[in-house]
């Protein structure tokens, strides 16, 4: 295992915006620190070399940009969150003619994938729209594909039933190639498209927006800019849903929403 | 950004383990007097559906304020925190707690070595890291890395513990940790902590 400085990160940093125009100065630099941590071990290089390496500029930054900012996700992670989003707000909204649905940071689509699950379970899918965004489009095409691995399957199945899901999570894919593909009429209602949570703008008004464990990779200043474009972005009486160990605290937006449940983070907005 | 109250005078004391672990984390709770000159940062691995909330399970052990902390909470002398289940739990160099969903390490999350690297990064003083009974090798490198940055650093003689491997190779990765052995094990603990 190679480690790296802060004060090597920050060199770093610099380096990656002048080859590349990426920005990583709004990341918060305890969990970068790890990731390029990572980076140098699994590549088998030290910093002087990553840096000389970089000079490169093209599909080498590009792919360490991928590495740092990649993120880890499951289908139905945290089974006690989806089963109170389906008592507590699939209830709320089902009266609404038509809904729309962001998943902000949407990595593979694994929580997209859950959400239209559990709407064609709750009869509205149909009427739903997710929009599921992410900055990267290698995890958007992989997203689109909708193609996990059956290790990754297994999980998510235990995760469906624990959640409460209504069927066996294999009635939603099919397997060829030893790799599980979720059903096309999931993909009907889902748009997945680049959005970049630290720069792009609104883009829609939203019911319910899905944004967990995304902004823990942002600094304390950045967040705050994030929160307020998820704030602008939902409509009145909207859901956003958060991590497990995050919480509005630190956001400036504190006052502008309610708490559904805080163990599970999920707020209305009420203001 | 805040900085935390007691600008300059924050220590930490570091404790990770696994398999074994958890009396011997329950003991060193019950050890520890009000106030604590320090804070207390526990690492136990879990599985990712545990659900013991354990500031609830030893509260009856402690007066010290317990907490599973929230991304971004500054880390407090006098308290006690632990690990969450399914994310690292990191320390930032500007005092806060920070969280992370990336690889688990050792097939954990949280890993005793995404906490232990991120404080030896911190430029946070450790007073002391102590690592216990385990099964993987899970915390060698993050005890290295303290230990070369000059932090006292302590395992458990692998042969007094449930299961050996874990402080065995912390031992096999770096020769020089002060091995906690030749007399009860929770008096030496206690005079670690004074």
């Amino acid at each position: 295992m190679v480690l790296m400085e802060y004060s090597e990160l920050e060199m770093l940093i610099v380096r990656i915006r002048k080859i590349s125009g990426f920005d990583f100065s709004g990341y918060a630099r305890p969990s970068l620190l790890r990731r390029a941590s990572r980076y140098l071990t699994t590549h088998k290089m030290d910093f002087p070399q990553l840096l000389a390496y970089i000079e490169q500029g093209g599909n080498v930054v590009y792919g360490l940009i991928q590495e740092l900012t990649v993120n880890y996700s499951e289908m139905f992670r945290d089974a006690d969150f989806f089963m109170k989003v389906k008592a507590e707000v699939f209830t709320y909204l089902e009266s609404y003619p038509t809904l729309r649905f962001w998943v902000a940071g949407c990595a593979s689509g694994e929580e997209a994938y859950s959400l239209a699950i559990f709407l064609k379970e709750a009869g509205f899918l149909n009427r739903s729209l997710i929009y599921a965004t992410d900055l990267s489009n290698k995890a958007l095409t992989a997203a689109r594909e909708g193609i996990f691995t059956l290790g990754n399957v297994r999980t998510f199945s235990e995760n469906y039933l624990a959640a409460g899901g209504k069927h066996s999570l294999s009635d939603y894919y099919h397997v060829a190639y030893n790799k599980a593909a979720m059903l096309p009429e999931l993909r009907r209602n889902i748009v997945f498209s680049m959005h970049d949570l630290t720069g792009d703008g609104v883009f829609n008004e939203f019911q319910f927006v899905s944004c967990r464990n995304v902004m823990i990779y942002f600094t304390l200043e950045l967040r705050q800019k994030v929160f307020r474009l998820l704030y602008d972005s939902l409509s009145m009486l909207g859901f956003l849903c958060l991590g497990k160990r995050e919480t509005l605290r630190y956001s400036g937006l504190e006052e502008n929403f309610k708490v559904i449940d805080s163990t599970l983070n999920i707020y209305q907005k009420i203001r | 950004m805040s900085m935390a109250k007691d600008n300059g005078s924050l220590n930490l004391v570091l404790i990770g383990g696994s398999s074994g672990s958890f009396a011997i984390f329950e003991e060193i709770i019950r050890l520890v007097r009000n106030p604590l000159s320090f804070a207390l940062i526990f690492v136990l691995h879990r599985g990712k559906s545990s659900t013991a909330v354990l500031p609830e399970i030893f509260k009856n052990k402690t007066n010290v304020a317990m907490s599973e902390p929230y991304h971004l909470d500054l880390i407090e002398t006098n308290s006690i925190y632990f690990a969450y289940p399914d994310y690292h739990l990191l320390i930032g160099p500007d005092r806060r707690f920070y969280y992370d969903c990336t690889d688990k390490d050792f097939f954990s999350r949280p890993s005793i070595d995404a906490t232990f690297i991120s404080a030896a990064a911190s430029g946070i003083s450790v007073k002391a890291a102590m690592l216990f009974s385990g099964s993987s090798a899970d915390g060698a490198l993050g005890m290295k890395t303290l230990a070369e940055k000059g932090f006292p650093t302590y395992v458990q003689n692998p042969a007094e513990a449930e299961s050996p491997r874990m402080p065995e190779q912390a031992i096999l990765a770096y020769e020089k940790h002060r091995v906690m052995t030749g007399g009860n094990l929770f008096s030496i603990i206690n005079d670690i902590l004074q």
